[in-house]
């Protein structure tokens, strides 16, 4: 197998630089100490120890993007306008278009150090911005960004008591969504490439500097952590359902929350947006895109007045069904990795493990949904 | 703590105190409403959240509160904003010995690291440290060790003792030696992390426009939509004025912030330039008005000193 020694990354990285964009975590400096993918500069220092506050999914669903901008022209002689002042607006009779100006191609970008959750996530998140040609229609900003993203994880050899990941099929040794797998070893890490752009960045990268970043090595793949395992996930896409009407559940849950946008903004697969024009006096503007999250009540307040979520519990209610039992029915996937950074960040301490239970033992209550599929179980494994 | 609780659902609907079932065995918020649920009570360390962000929105019960000194000041606040009424409000009064950092444990011990009291050490997963080094900013310049209303006391020993050595935000020196252009580029880079997620803004005790702030509506649009430094800063710079006489400088919006801003550096700034224009501490007196909430240019309290 492949090594690369640690002293070599910064030159790995260089490499990739001069071609790329390239995003790493890396600590910050001020108050509150949070590690964020940030973009690498020749003298960070990247933080490979500490989990990320956010995912990486600002990289091809960024927190704020334009789809495109414009310009109102007023053109030709004001009509109807006796005082013969400047037009200012929609006048009868005046001429006006809307020049549209595109956004930027997505640049190419390497995203560094991503964990296996992180990577999962975008394969979770393709299976509905980016499906299989002919199937559904892809969103092409989404399609842009993805399509020059190669994604380099670090395997995890360590986890912490939020990590919950090795409740889905491959765990920590998941491989879906990295293009190369990086596994922490003595001296550096073992490569292995998991996709023509893994394949490529090991190949290529060291061509510039005149080194050889990448040697044949015999050490042995490492162990990888094993972390908190949920069992009977699967059952919620039928469980759910069963206590959707069941409201006093859904507010003993979220006697607590807040109601932030946290949990919704660090998830690296809670993907709602919000598009709303931005305008720069009153001629030019932008259409834009931006996170938008389930939590907030302005998020389903309809122009009329109504509001059909507008209490904490309907929203939370709508946050856990949309991950555990629509998305898997629509998508064919769960929209959740077991990262565990709502768990980590939750200002009230909101452990989204403990709910999924709640949730499975008072479907079985119910009585409706005890044959159709097992409870959730939590079996606690603090990692190593 | 239990038997006060218990005491006080006699007259109360609901009891907000907190659990240990938190992560590591930390406390987490929790709502009592019978003595069976009263007995997994807890007061600790770790008991960091103003409960009192959750009685604006339970204005049509009575409802018992577990609230630290420094949270009482948010129920004192909030009554003389006439936001919750007093007759409505039972306060159980706890001896807080300061509270701890929970994140910045975990940032050092692993997240989910054990956090036990041992008198004025800390039990971290066994071992044993430094109380000093890890308790919330607000803990080093607490000045309400004397509280300002309670109807019970659970607990309550000889030393109201916090943490030793007046203080204030720990970044507080550091931006005091800046000039104008330093502290431009540090905000600056301070909210390129806002997320927008809103936690700051949820957790105070003291924001309960909340559905309708301005933060979010697009009528008035004074704050666009974007996720970005510029309108993060806008947005905080109106909520800090808006809390202008009205913060008690409980350290939630801080606390909250998982994007770690320093917010309490702006709060605790302004609340010092209100008590010296208006001689008010807000969250003191449930009898006094708030100096914003007069409209009266020639108020007594008016400090003239700047006319």
């Amino acid at each position: 197998m492949k090594f690369i020694a640690q002293s070599n990354i910064t030159e790995l990285l260089r490499a990739l630089a001069a071609q790329a964009e390239v995003w790493a975590p890396r600590g910050l400096r001020g108050s509150g100490g949070a590690v964020m993918f940030e973009r690498w500069r020749d003298d960070d220092q990247l933080d490979l120890e500490h989990f990320t506050s956010l995912s990486a999914k600002d990289l091809i669903l960024p927190r704020t993007e334009k789809l495109f901008g414009f310009s109102y022209v007023f053109g030709g002689a004001p009509t109807g306008d006796a005082s013969g002042s400047a037009p200012t607006g929609c006048l009868p009779g005046g001429r006006e278009t809307i020049e549209i100006e595109s956004a930027e191609p997505a640049p190419r970008t390497v995203l560094f150090g991503s964990r296996a959750c992180d990577a999962k996530a975008l394969t979770v998140l393709d299976a509905l911005f980016n499906p299989p040609e002919g199937e559904a229609y892809g969103d092409p900003q989404y399609v842009g960004r993805r399509s020059t993203l190669s994604v380099i994880t670090v395997a995890c050899t360590t986890c912490d008591a939020a990590c919950f990941c090795s409740s889905f099929e491959n765990g920590t040794a998941e491989k879906a969504g990295s293009d190369l797998l990086l596994y922490p070893v003595e001296g550096g890490f073992l490569a292995e490439a998991v996709t023509d752009k893994g394949r490529e960045i090991m190949s290529a990268s060291g061509a510039g500097s005149g080194l050889v970043l990448f040697e044949e090595s015999d050490q042995q793949l490492p162990k990888l952590a094993v972390t908190t395992i949920i069992d009977g996930l699967e059952g919620l896409e039928k469980q759910l359902p069963v206590i959707f009407e069941d409201l006093d559940f859904w507010q003993a849950i979220t006697a607590n929350c807040t109601s932030c946008g946290f949990c919704t903004y660090s998830c690296p697969t809670c993907h709602c947006f919000d598009i709303h024009d931005e305008m720069r006096g009153d001629r030019e503007g932008e259409r834009l895109r931006s996170w938008d999250a389930c939590m907030f009540y302005l998020y389903t307040q309809e122009t009329s007045g109504h509001n059909p979520r507008p209490t904490l519990a309907h929203r939370y209610r709508n946050r856990i069904n949309h991950k555990f039992s629509y998305y898997p029915a629509n998508q064919g996937k769960i929209l959740c990795t077991g990262c565990g950074r709502c768990i980590r960040g939750c200002p009230v301490g909101l452990d989204i493990r403990a709910v999924l239970k709640a949730a499975a033992d008072r479907a079985a209550a119910d009585g409706k949904a005890s044959d159709q599929a097992p409870g959730v179980n939590v079996n606690e494994n603090d990692g190593q | 703590m239990i038997d006060a609780i218990k005491n006080l659902l006699n007259e109360a609907e609901l009891v907000l105190g907190w659990t240990a079932t938190g992560a590591g065995g930390v406390a987490v918020p929790a709502r009592f409403q019978t003595a069976t649920e009263a007995e997994e009570a807890v007061f600790n360390s770790t008991c960091v959240h103003n409960l009192a962000v959750h009685l604006p929105r339970l204005k049509e019960m009575v409802v018992g509160i577990v609230a630290k000194p420094c949270d009482q000041r948010s129920v004192v606040e909030l009554i003389a904003e006439h936001e919750v009424d007093a007759d409505r409000v039972k306060v159980i009064e706890v001896d807080c010995q300061s509270m701890v950092d929970v994140k910045a444990v975990w940032r050092r011990f692993g997240f989910g690291a054990t956090i036990e009291d041992n008198g004025p050490m800390l039990r971290i997963n066994d071992e044993e440290v430094e109380r000093n080094g890890l308790l919330l900013n607000k803990c080093h310049s607490c000045e309400d060790r004397n509280p300002a209303l309670y109807d019970e006391i659970a607990a309550m020993s000889e030393k109201r003792g916090g943490a030793a050595g007046a203080g204030y935000h720990h970044l507080r020196e550091q931006f005091d030696a800046m000039n104008i252009a330093e502290r431009r580029a540090f905000w600056e880079e301070q909210y390129t992390r806002c997320i927008r997620c809103y936690a700051c803004r949820e957790a105070c005790p003291m924001c309960y426009c909340r559905d309708v702030c301005i933060m979010q509506t697009r009528e008035p649009h004074w704050i666009g939509g974007e996720v970005n430094a510029r309108e993060a800063e806008m947005m905080q710079l109106i909520r800090v004025n808006h809390l202008a006489g009205r913060c008690t400088g409980c350290g939630e919006c801080e606390r909250a912030c998982p994007m770690g801003i320093p917010l309490m550096l702006l709060m605790e700034e302004q609340n010092q330039i209100v008590e010296e224009m208006f001689g008010y501490r807000a969250g003191t007196d449930p009898e006094k008005k708030p100096p914003l909430l007069t409209f009266d240019i020639k108020a007594d309290t008016w400090n003239k000193k700047n006319e």
